[in-house]
């Protein structure tokens, strides 16, 4: 997998409010962003706007030669993973359902296939086995968003978006978390984008990205 | 007196006017022909995401969820529907005793029950039974889906809501309530023959069966299963189609359960009412 991303000419708004306007960005295939938050700045928007999933944007944002703004849901689906700040559970199904729930709508995998992938990605996020049977309302917050991270990676997405990852995490647990989304971006040679205001993430990232008057700029790092 | 602007900002405000009592009229009609409407559109969508099912994997998934529904639907109601069913069956056989002739009663049992509990009384209990019981926790279930943003998250994964809500929902309740009927129908009888070998014991239950059976005609039986197949989709639809009206507060939860329980009430006793009449009416 080698994975481009261009956005071209975003704009996304709301009948109240315009957030970005023009918006252009080139990320090399392997890289890490990271847009450096404020609150109620839009970058979970943003983030959501790239990945297809709102409808009240123009533009054109470009995973390789495939438009996600008009790809339909499943092809999205099969390319782009995405990490909610909360909840994004299917309160239908338990974690382990959760986790292996896009393999089951995606691919054809056998059932200890699945099992096996899932097994595999727990293990790697150091999310406790005991969990795979509970209920989504049974986890704690930054318990919800690593089943979530789960979820998006056992795709293996060419596009990973994760809103604020860093809420309620121990400082050495951000650290490696974002030293294994780094390592998978490189050797997948994927692209990461991250919504965060922790010091930690902002450090790692190849490119820190601020949000100002709807637009884009650059942070040195 | 004089109206400031602030008076006709106020909600039910329609102005004097003319056209006020005009709209008055015409606000709650347009808002029953868009839900009827919407109604249909969600059938339509069921009708046509039935296609997935062609999916051997996607089947899978359907009938894990349709079973499911079958057994919270039609299994687990089956306690409230027995319940209910010894009562109807006890009292109206011990009143009819009370009333009637021992020779009328024996001749007529078979007939009696039929147009009563078969053509009527189960159908009209079981729907009910399904509304309140399961229609309004689907309705519930589906609120609470919309408040905490779990469609958009589905879509996002690139799975269609239609397939993992509407549809095990659309073929769930009429087969339940299809169940339902047999089951009251069924439990009425028993309860009615302990009634009645209780003030004789030397009733036949075979002769009373059969009696019964003799009455039951397939049009019957078609006429019960086109009541429990439109009902229960019906019911099934209006639930979703309420429940995904959530948008972001709890109490939308509670108008949606209200507004789709009023619905199902209303529409299943249409359809029941309707289809007696049409079939029944000589």
């Amino acid at each position: 997998m080698t994975a481009s991303l261009t956005i071209e000419n975003l704009r996304l708004e709301y009948p109240d409010a315009l957030l970005f306007d023009d918006i252009h960005l080139s990320v090399q295939p392997g890289s890490l962003i990271v847009f450096e938050t404020n609150v109620l700045d839009g970058a979970t928007s943003l983030l959501k706007g790239i990945g297809g999933m709102l409808s009240n944007i123009d533009g054109h944002v470009w995973l390789n030669d495939i438009d996600l703004l008009r790809a339909d849901a499943h092809q999205r689906a099969r390319h782009v993973g995405f990490v909610y700040e909360e909840h994004g559970l299917i309160s239908l199904y338990n974690v382990f359902q959760n986790i292996g729930l896009p393999l089951e709508f995606h691919t054809n995998l056998l059932a200890d296939e699945m099992a096996s992938k899932v097994f595999n990605i727990v293990d790697r996020l150091r999310i406790d086995r005991e969990l795979l049977d509970k209920q989504p309302h049974e986890l704690n917050d930054v318990q919800t968003r690593m089943v979530n991270l789960a979820r998006a990676l056992i795709i293996e997405p060419n596009l990973l978006l994760i809103d604020e990852l860093e809420g309620g995490m121990p400082d050495d647990m951000i650290d490696w978390t974002m030293e294994m989304l780094l390592e998978r971006t490189r050797a997948t040679k994927s692209v990461t984008l991250i919504t965060s205001s922790h010091e930690h993430i902002l450090r790692e990232a190849d490119r820190v990205l601020k949000i100002e008057n709807c637009q884009l700029s650059e942070r040195q790092t | 007196m004089n109206l400031s602007d602030h008076d006709q900002d106020q909600p039910g405000y329609h102005g004097l006017t003319l056209l006020g009592p005009f709209k008055l009229m015409i606000n709650p009609l347009a808002s029953i022909v868009s839900t009827i409407l919407e109604l249909i559109g969600l059938i339509s969508v069921a009708l046509s995401a039935s296609r997935l099912l062609l999916n051997k994997k996607r089947r899978q998934i359907f009938l894990s969820l349709f079973f499911r529904q079958i057994y919270n639907t039609g299994v687990r109601a089956l306690y409230i529907n027995g319940a209910v069913a010894i009562f109807i069956g006890a009292l109206l056989i011990s009143r009819l005793f009370d009333y009637l002739p021992q020779q009328v009663f024996s001749e007529q049992f078979g007939y009696f029950f039929m147009v009563v509990v078969f053509r009527e009384l189960g159908p009209l209990i079981s729907g009910i039974i399904l509304i309140a019981r399961s229609a309004t926790a689907v309705t519930a279930e589906i609120g609470y889906l919309r408040l905490r943003r779990e469609f958009q998250v589905l879509n996002g994964l690139g799975i269609s809501p239609v397939f993992l809500f509407l549809l095990p929902v659309f073929f769930a309740f009429p087969l339940s309530l299809l169940l339902m009927f047999i089951y009251f129908d069924l439990v009425v009888f028993l309860s009615s023959y302990a009634v009645i070998w209780l003030s004789d014991p030397s009733a036949d239950f075979v002769v009373l069966l059969l009696s019964i059976l003799d009455q039951i005609s397939l049009n019957e039986i078609a006429i019960n299963a086109v009541k429990a197949l439109l009902g229960g989709m019906m019911i099934g639809v209006i639930s979703i189609h309420f429940g995904a009206k959530v948008e972001d507060s709890f109490s939308e939860v509670s108008d949606a359960i209200s507004n789709s329980t009023t619905t199902q009430l209303m529409v299943f006793f249409i359809i029941n009412i309707l289809l007696s009449l049409l079939a029944y009416t000589q």
